[in-house]
This record gives C-alpha cells, structure tokens and sequence, in this order.
C-alpha cells in the first residue's frame, strides 16, 4: 500500500515524452517514470514474457499512452489493459492528438480513466499535467486486484 | 441499320394486307358479278325453254284446229265445230305470246313473221270451210281442203315452226355453255382467291413472327446492355467512393500527424521562453543587483531592469519567439480547420423534415448580439419547408448569415432579406445583404479553402465558405454568389426539397 506509483508513459515521440516528462516534475511529482517509445515494448514490461500480467501482481502503475503508436494502436493495449485482471484497476491516462468525438467516446467505453487531448496551447498543456499530478499525489492509487 | 430492316420489316407487312384486301375485294366484286351472270344465262335458258314450249304448244293448237275441221266436215257434229273454234280462238293468243317471247331475237322474228302469214292463211282456209260446212255446201269445204294440202300451207307452218324449235335448241345449247362457264369461273375465282388470301395469311403470320423474333432478340440485348451498364456504373461509383474515402483519410492522417511535431514545435518554444526569461533574469540579476537581493518570480521580465544592448537582446528574443507562437498558432487553426472538414465530410446525414423558419429564426436569435453590434436588421420572408439534414442546414444557415453581418459597410444600417421560394422539387434560398459586397474576379475564390477577399480586416481563416459549398454540394444542391463592390451581396442557394439518404449517403 505504501509503495509508490509509478508512471508507464507510452509514447512514440521523444519531443512529447520530454515535455511531458518535464511538467510532470515541474508539477511537483516525483514518482519513477518508465517510458516506452512503441507499444511492443510497453506491453512486455506490462504484461511481461508470458503475457499474464502477472509480474505486475501487486504493483501501483499510472499508465500515459499515446493512441498513435508505430506498432500498435493505443486502442488495443487500452483493451488489453482493461480486459487483464492484474491491470485493468490501474488509472490509464490518453494523452493524444485526436479531439474526434469518436474516438474519446471509444476511449472512455474501453475504459480510459482520463482522456487528454494534447494541446498546441503549452499553458493549457501545462496546466493539464500539473493537475495530473495534483491527482496522483491527492488519489491513493488502489492495489491492483490479487 | 436496324431502323432501315425495321421500317423494312413495317413496308412489307402493310404491303402484303393491302395485297390481302384487294384480291377480297376483287374476289368478291368478282363472285358477285359471276353469279349475277350465272343467273342471267340460266334464265336465258329457261327462257328458251318456254319457247320451245310455246312453238308446240301453237302446233298442237294448229293440228287440234285441224282435225277439228275434218271431223266436223265428216260428221257434222257439233261437238266437232266447237272444239275447232276453241282451237282456232286459242291460236291467236297463242301465236302473240310467242311473238312478245321471241322479240330478242331478229332470226326468229323473220320465222314468225312468215309462220304467222302461214297460220293465218290456214286459219283463213278453215273460216271458209267451216262456212261452206254451215251453209251445206261439204263439196266444196272438201274441194277447198284439198285446195289448201295442194298449197301445203300445213307443212310449211310444220317446217317453219321445226325452223324456229331448232333455233331455240341451237341458243339452248349455246346458253347452256354460257352458264356453265359463268358457273365454272365464279368457282374457281374462288377459289384461287381464298387460296391467295391463305397464302398471304401464312407470309404475314411468318413475317409477324420474325419480326417478335427479332423484337425478342432486341429486348434480350437491351436488357444484357442495361445490366452491363449497371455493373459499369457500380463499378465507377465504387471507384470514386474509394478515391473519396481515400482523400478523406489523407485528410485526416496529414492534418493529424502534422499536428504532432507542432505540439513538439509548440511546447519548446515555450520551454525556450521560459529558458529566455531566465536567461535575461540572470543577465539582469548580473548588471543590476537587486535591493533586497531576493529571486524573481518566474514569467515577470518586466520586473527586471535591462538596459541599453541587454534590454535590446531581450526585446529581439521576444519578438522571434512572438513570431513563432503566432505562426504555430495560426497552423494549429488551419490544421483543425482541415480536420474538421474532413471530419464533416465523413459524418453520415439524416433527413428529417425542417421548419426552415423555425430553424433560422433560432440562428437569428443566436447572432442577435453580432447583429445588434453592427446596427443591423434581419428580415424573414416565407421560407419553405424541406427533407434534410438539420445541423448541416444549421451551419449552412449561420455562416452565411454571420458573414453578411460581419462584412456588412461600417457605418451604414444593415439590411439582411432571406427570401425563398421552390422550383422543381427543390428549394431555393436567397440571404441578401446590403454590404461591402465582392469584386467579380473573387466571386470564385471565395469558395476556396483558405482564400478570402476585400480588405482583410475581420477576424476568420477563410474556411465557412467553402464548408457551407461543400455541404450543399453533399445535401445534393448548389450554390452562387451575386455581388458587386459597394452594392451588397446575394448568395442563392438551391436544396432538394426531399433529400433522402439513398442519393447521396450511398455514395459515401
């Protein structure tokens, strides 16, 4: 229970990771981010070599993902997390280009706790981050299911 | 070619029933004048017949006097006497009815004319001898009837009246051919007829079915050529859907990836702004200690006093990054602008039935404040109702309007008229302004995404134009711009009054 959230970010441009990356600490958050660059390699460490999940039994995980990956869509590994017992109480976080309607609207169904489109606006984009991290650090993120 | 066979086709069918009709015609023009013919020759020979009839029938009367004669001279009976005058009476009549029968003919005319001179000296002979008989004198009645078989006048009535029957059987045989050729002819003039109508029957029912034939054969092709068009048309739209579905997601993916290095573009740029302020601020902090010493709120520049080439450097650095947030910002809106359209164009429409008043007057009440600002007046004039899609009129309705608004002359009262009326099964719209109006050269270009005309001093990106075409296109429509410079403008639009799904939604 004490043990500290740690932050998935998946996301395929470096440009995004860092910004990202940097108003998150701005913001006052400190947890360990682990970045992936495409999906293949964010669903290992998810997942891990068995595809069960279950090296992740246990672990308190915020997941940022990107919807457009080279690899994979963000839709599957979204359905994906959800639809694993070890995984799906985890908070993911769609951070993306796409303001289509749809498209939200099939995030949320699938299960996405927070859909955020990424802004050109820097201060809005800023601002968005910063209250993430507001919300990491006033939500205990719950234990995953055992 | 296949006109020619078929007119061809037509000549020969009315060509053979006029054929058919005439030799009806003839045969029966033909049958009756035989027949009336036929009749007439055998009443010719029953009239011969009688004739024959008569000549004996004068002869018995004749002998009947003659004999009579002889035996009243014999015996002197009375009985005698009046059957020779009942003989004697009868011969006249008889000799006139023979004469009005034979009259036709100038042969037996000269026989009867010498018969009756020869009966008549008979019948002269018998009156003197039936006066000798009377006064008692029989000698001489005797000596006067061998007088009168000395002057043979008995035999030459005999052979005058054989002269006149062999006539009449020499006519008999000669009508008798006639009747029977009348009769021979009228039958086979039947039937040659009735086998020429036969067969000029059985040519048209040939021609008949060739020509069904050959109709079979025609609709048989049209039909293979309608389905082959079919198929060609089908194929076509499905070609254009895929180019379509393709544009439209070129659309999407270029204007969504562009958009991803301009969030990178975006978000250091203002790292770097950031990076600037505290750049300067040290510089600042360097030249020109602070009183108390304490850090600078972060984003303030202002608060730090820069001077002469510093102050300058700072003022540069600002003003590139100015430059570039605006560009940024200005792509980011041309990006979603395309992404929107896109986004437009792959939204399915539902027609439903629109009160057009009802719908502008909404739009109306929405732009009241615009409209109030710019000092004009909207006039709703009878709009009719149609079949569409509601949010796509919706826009199509308030660009336009809030264009006329926008553009209207500054510093003169704003009249905005919508008028409509229908045509045809469709409806046609008219939102005249009295504004600035647009120069004949950009009457194109103002569709044009991205391009926009006149003084270039309202806000707008140059899209709602060419949005609202786009749409009116899609709702099956057109549209056109009426306008001169200084005189106001009028864009008409034409809307079926039923869309329906079908038409336009399948293409998609």
């Amino acid at each position: 229970m004490t043990q500290p959230v740690s932050i998935i970010m998946i996301e395929d441009d470096e440009g995004h990771a860092r910004l990202i990356e940097r108003n998150i600490r701005r913001s006052g958050v400190n947890n360990e981010i682990v970045a992936f660059a495409n999906g293949n390699d964010a669903m290992r460490h998810l997942f891990g070599a068995d595809g069960s999940g279950l090296v992740q039994k246990g672990n308190a995980l915020l997941i940022l993902l990107d919807l457009n990956l080279p690899d994979m869509t963000g839709i599957d590994i979204l359905k994906q997390i959800k639809e694993n017992k070890y995984l799906k109480a985890s908070p993911v976080v769609v951070l993306t280009t796409t303001d289509d309607s749809q498209e939200i609207k099939r995030c949320y169904e699938l299960g996405c706790n927070v859909y955020i489109t990424k802004p050109v606006n820097y201060e809005n984009f800023a601002n968005a981050i910063r209250q993430l991290g507001l919300f990491f650090s006033v939500i205990q993120v719950p234990p995953a299911a055992t | 070619m296949r006109a020619e066979a078929h007119r061809r086709r037509a000549f020969w069918q009315i060509l053979l029933l006029s054929a058919g009709l005439l030799v009806l015609t003839v045969i029966s023009a033909g049958s009756v004048y035989l027949v009336n013919k036929a009749r007439e020759d055998s009443k010719w020979v029953v009239h011969t017949i009688e004739v024959e009839n008569q000549i004996n029938a004068l002869l018995l009367e004749v002998r009947r006097a003659e004999s009579s004669a002889r035996g009243f001279l014999l015996t002197q009976g009375p009985d005698f006497l009046s059957d020779h005058e009942k003989a004697v009476a009868a011969i006249v009549p008889a000799l006139d009815k023979l004469t009005r029968q034979i009259s036709d003919d100038p042969a037996q005319r000269e026989n009867i004319e010498k018969l009756r001179a020869a009966i008549e000296t008979r019948l002269d002979q018998f009156s003197r001898e039936m006066t000798f008989v009377k006064q008692g004198q029989p000698d001489r009645a005797t000596a006067l009837i061998r007088e009168a078989a000395a002057g043979n006048t008995t035999t030459t009535i005999g052979n005058m009246a054989n002269a006149m029957i062999r006539e009449e059987e020499r006519l008999f045989r000669l009508r008798t051919l006639n009747s029977d050729r009348s009769q021979t002819l009228a039958a086979s003039m039947t039937g040659i007829g009735s086998g020429l109508v036969v067969v000029l029957a059985m040519i048209s029912i040939w021609l008949v079915r060739r020509s069904a034939r050959v109709r079979d054969e025609a609709e048989a092709r049209l039909r293979d050529a309608n389905v082959n068009l079919e198929t060609v048309v089908d194929e076509r739209t499905a070609d254009l859907r895929e180019a379509n579905d393709e544009i439209q997601r070129f659309a999407y993916i270029v204007s969504h990836d562009l958009r991803s290095p301009l969030v990178n573009i975006m978000g250091f740029t203002s790292e770097l702004e950031e990076l600037g302020g505290d750049i300067f601020r040290r510089i600042g902090g360097l030249t020109n200690v602070s009183a108390d010493g304490s850090p600078l709120a972060p984003g303030a520049p202002g608060e730090i006093a820069l001077e002469g080439a510093d102050k300058q450097l700072s003022e540069d650095f600002s003003e590139a990054l100015g430059f570039i947030k605006t560009s940024i910002a200005k792509m980011d809106r041309l990006i979603s602008a395309i992404l929107n359209l896109t986004r437009e164009g792959r939204r399915e429409f539902q027609p439903v039935k629109i009160d057009t008043r009802e719908l502008i007057e909404a739009i109306v009440s929405t732009l009241a404040h615009q409209a109030a600002a710019a000092r004009a007046e909207i006039h709703l004039e009878p709009l009719p109702n149609l079949v569409s899609d509601r949010l796509a009129l919706e826009q199509i309705f308030s660009n336009l309007i809030d264009n006329a608004i926008k553009y209207l002359k500054p510093g003169v009262r704003g009249e905005i008229r919508i008028r409509g009326r229908t045509k045809l099964g469709y409806a046609i719209f008219e939102i005249s302004d009295n504004g600035r109006g647009i120069d004949a050269r950009d009457h194109q270009r103002i569709f044009d995404l991205f391009r926009r005309a006149g003084t270039q001093d309202k806000p707008g990106q140059g899209i709602g134009l060419a949005h609202v075409r786009a749409l009116v296109r899609r709702l099956g429509g057109t549209m056109s711009v009426s306008s001169e410079l200084n005189a106001g403008s009028t864009f008409t639009i034409t809307l079926p009054i039923a869309w329906n799904v079908s038409n336009r939604n399948r293409d998609r």
